[in-house]
């Protein structure tokens, strides 16, 4: 019978921590969630680990059916293998370097332009603390930022920053993403630069 | 980025990049802080690009205002 994980009304991570549990012990679950977000991630999680998922949606709730492909163990976390392996810049802040604001915001501007007139072009990009204002509405690279993404540059954005500073609702470019994720992204970089 | 002509204006410093920045925010004047091109010059410089058709409109705004250098061909 397959596995039946209660995850609804958890904050982020715990939905992802009790899906990953549960996948060790078992190669079928369904996980039920109530939030588009804590779906994105359980399904984002799940495919990273080599599963198939599928969504079913009933009276506002959200079950994942997790199954796994193959049984053979991503080879993913040994990393040096793939021929490869994805640059990934971190924005850290929404300045460029510690010092002054003002000339830093100024240089991230024109850090985020080159971006996309320079090859070749990080494979992913990923956005913490303030540097997720750089994603949201109003912000000054928003337009270049969508064009980086359009060009098939993957962007997470931090899920809990967006939350601290109160503006979920106004992301505009990439993806909400959690720790999980972005920690992958990093520790599977062959390059990663921190800006 | 598209068929439209681009100019950049060039200040002598990049505070005065930065006011001129704020001003132009502030009168709704379309301008995008970009690296000076190589082609213009290797200092490591920031300048404001702008699109050929306002060009009136930036120069009326910071005259007075902010001292620039030069206006360039992007």
């Amino acid at each position: 019978m397959t596995k039946e994980i209660d995850a609804r009304g958890l904050a982020c991570p715990q939905p992802v921590i009790l899906t990953k549990k549960a996948l060790g012990d078992n190669n079928e679950i369904t996980v039920i969630v109530d939030n588009e977000t804590a779906e994105e991630n359980v399904r984002r999680m799940a495919q990273s680990q080599g599963c198939e998922t599928t969504i079913d949606k009933k009276d506002g709730n959200i079950y994942i059916h997790v199954a796994r492909v193959c049984s053979g163990e991503t080879t993913r976390e040994a990393g040096q293998e793939d021929p490869k392996r994805p640059v990934v810049i971190v924005v850290g802040s929404n300045a460029v370097g510690r010092g002054n604001q003002d000339l830093g915001e100024v240089l991230m501007k024109s850090f985020i332009h080159t971006l996309i007139e320079t090859s070749p072009r990080p494979d992913t990009m990923i956005f913490l603390n303030t540097g997720v204002k750089l994603a949201v509405t109003g912000s000054d690279v928003l337009e270049d930022l969508k064009m980086i993404s359009g060009s098939g540059v993957k962007i997470l954005v931090c899920g809990t920053c967006l939350n601290f500073f109160e503006i979920q609702d106004q992301l505009r470019a990439g993806t909400v993403s959690n720790m999980y994720d972005i920690t992958e992204a990093m520790l599977g970089a062959g390059r990663l630069v921190q800006i | 980025m598209t068929g439209n002509d681009f100019l950049v204006i060039l200040f002598e410093s990049v505070s005065s990049t930065l006011l001129a920045e704020k001003i132009l925010k502030k009168q709704n004047v379309a301008h995008k802080i970009i690296p000076v091109p190589r082609h213009i010059s290797s200092d490591c410089g920031v300048c404001i690009r702008f699109s050929a058709a306002q060009l009136d409109e930036v120069e009326q705004a910071l005259s007075g205002r902010v001292p620039y250098q030069d206006i360039r061909k992007l």
